[in-house]
């Protein structure tokens, strides 16, 4: 069976800068991925080529077989992949609780008590009433995770998700994801702490100016002479 | 509260439209006008104040309205009334024309494109002069129907501010306003911004092209310059920010209050007038962006539906 998403030698340029040179991967359904590399690699610009935020300059993307490369992201969203930003970005005039009934179209019932049952999980139901631009930067970051959730896609792009989230805060994060997993969604993740990729993912890919270096379980990933090289220099 | 409340609009609803019996010409005709302005201002609320979309141009919507409802009574010798209602459909044919490319454009760049918009209409209309009467404008039958013209004003600025109404409280209006919060994560979230946008901007177009021709209905006479003036768009923009943006009341109460004042005390001090708007303008952004009904609503908390 093919992969749920196969992103085939995309390729960005952004004038005389190739942000994303050729990378392939292949994610199975119901994994955990984690891209990671140094600032400027093109893990961003990987997911908003992903997502349809870009047009690519070459290569394919093809999720659960189907060609998406060329969608807008509207349309990217409704064949069942969602996206948080590594930037914040909730609708801050619009309540916690509106920020996630936008997203579905379906019956209103139906929407609020999901959206209410989503804010209950990161334990904001006490500030569903409140504005989005009210409320912590942690507790943004989490409106922006269960915003996902809404209409349970079956791709999750994480972008530094877990950035500026308190631990305990994290740990339930952590936890929702491998739910998320064991009920067979697949997620893709971007982090800069190693401990929570290494914890979580069970494949890495290692992005480097563009082209992927490396792809393989963590512990091979963090012993492997090239990734070392890239973040730490020779 | 909320049985109160409707109590009092319909009460002020029934006091409306039992003035005209009691009321002078005069303020048959000043009411009249307060109307136009409620509709237009609720109408740019629509697309600009909740998608954040500013139309520097929503005027040429009144003038369009304006001049086909004109040249159907003059041509065709349609009632005004069917007339005007044609005015409403062809402001809205000209919104999906110039919507369909422009609302493409991001905030600032739409913004101009709607200004150019309206100066070239304005020159279109000046140029055509066998449909339009070009430069020296088209004279309407004489008629004297101000307590009729009152009543279709009023019932088009009651249907767009129900309208306004039935979109804040809907998650139809939600999405709207995700595309002014953030049109980025509003696509990322599977929402056709594109679509939603041209929805609320043809929606935004109907209530200034009714308008438009009652207004030349009213006036008698129509030429280019006093249908499509660039102040008139400004005065809906200064309306809107100082009653406050997004709101349903908003537009309507800063219709009345800078309407009366304008009739009230301006008209008394022609040059103080522009001013005075100017310092308006100045005061409203600075100091209260929200408008008067945004800084009750942070204050009290209030819902935003009001």
């Amino acid at each position: 069976m093919a992969a749920l998403l196969e992103v085939d030698g995309v390729v960005k340029r952004f004038g005389g800068v190739t942000a994303v040179n050729g990378v392939s991967l292949a994610l199975e359904a119901g994994h955990i991925y984690g891209l990671i590399g140094p600032n400027g690699s093109g893990k961003t610009t990987l997911f908003n080529c992903i997502t349809g935020v870009e047009q690519i300059d070459g290569g394919q993307i093809r999720f659960k077989g189907r060609r998406i490369d060329g969608l807008k992201p509207h349309q990217v969203f409704h064949q069942g992949i969602g996206r948080t930003f590594q930037v914040i970005r909730v609708f801050p005039e619009l309540t916690a609780l509106e920020n996630l009934l936008v997203v579905t179209t379906n019956d209103y019932e139906a929407a609020r008590a999901r959206a209410e049952e989503l804010l209950g999980f990161v334990k904001l139901t006490g500030l569903a009433g409140e504005f989005a631009g009210n409320l912590s930067y942690g507790q943004q970051k989490l409106v922006e995770f269960v915003r996902v959730l809404m209409t349970d896609p079956e791709l999750i792009l994480l972008d530094e998700t877990a950035a500026g989230v308190n631990r305990t805060l994290l740990n339930d994060l952590l936890e929702a994801v491998r739910t998320l997993r064991d009920r067979g969604k697949t997620v893709l993740l971007v982090e800069h702490d190693m401990k929570m990729v290494m914890g979580l993912c069970e494949t890495v890919f290692v992005l480097d100016h563009g082209e992927k270096l490396a792809e393989g379980p963590p512990g091979l990933i963090q012993t492997d002479e090239r990734v070392i090289e890239a973040y730490f220099g020779r | 509260m909320k049985r109160l409340a409707l109590f009092a609009l319909l009460l002020l609803l029934a006091v409306l439209a039992l003035y005209p019996m009691r009321g002078t010409g005069y303020g048959v005709r000043f009411m009249l006008q307060l109307f136009m302005w409620i509709a237009l201002a609720q109408s740019w609320n629509l697309i600009s104040g909740l998608t954040g979309y500013v139309s520097f141009g929503h005027i040429a919507f009144f003038g369009m309205g304006a001049y086909t409802a004109g040249i159907l009574i003059v041509k065709l010798g349609w009632p005004w009334l069917w007339a005007s209602l044609a005015g409403g459909v062809g402001a809205v044919v000209l919104a999906l024309v110039i919507g369909w490319p422009c609302l493409r454009l991001k905030g600032p760049y739409f913004a101009i494109a709607m200004l150019g918009l309206n100066e070239v209409l304005r020159v279109a209309v000046s140029y055509f002069e066998g449909l339009t009467g070009g430069g020296s404008g088209l004279s309407l039958p004489a008629l004297y129907a101000s307590v009729p013209i009152y009543y279709a004003m009023g019932v088009v600025a009651l249907a767009v501010t129900g309208l306004a109404y039935v979109i804040v409280t809907s998650r139809f209006g939600l999405r709207l306003m995700t595309i002014r919060e953030d049109e980025v994560a509003a696509e990322a979230m599977g929402i056709d911004t594109f679509r939603y946008k041209l929805y609320a901007f043809l929606l935004s177009a109907v209530g200034p092209g009714i308008v438009g021709g009652l207004a030349a209905r009213d006036q008698s006479y129509i030429e280019p310059i006093s249908v499509f003036p660039l102040i008139m768009t400004i005065t809906m923009i200064v309306m809107v920010l100082f009653g406050g943006k997004g709101t349903i009341w908003g537009p309507v109460l800063g219709a009345v209050l800078l309407f009366t004042l304008q009739e009230m005390i301006w008209a008394r001090f022609i040059y103080l007038h522009q001013l005075l708007f100017g310092a308006i303008i100045i005061t409203v952004v600075l100091l209260m962006p929200r408008g008067i009904l945004g800084v009750l609503q942070q204050k009290y908390h209030l819902p935003r539906t009001i």
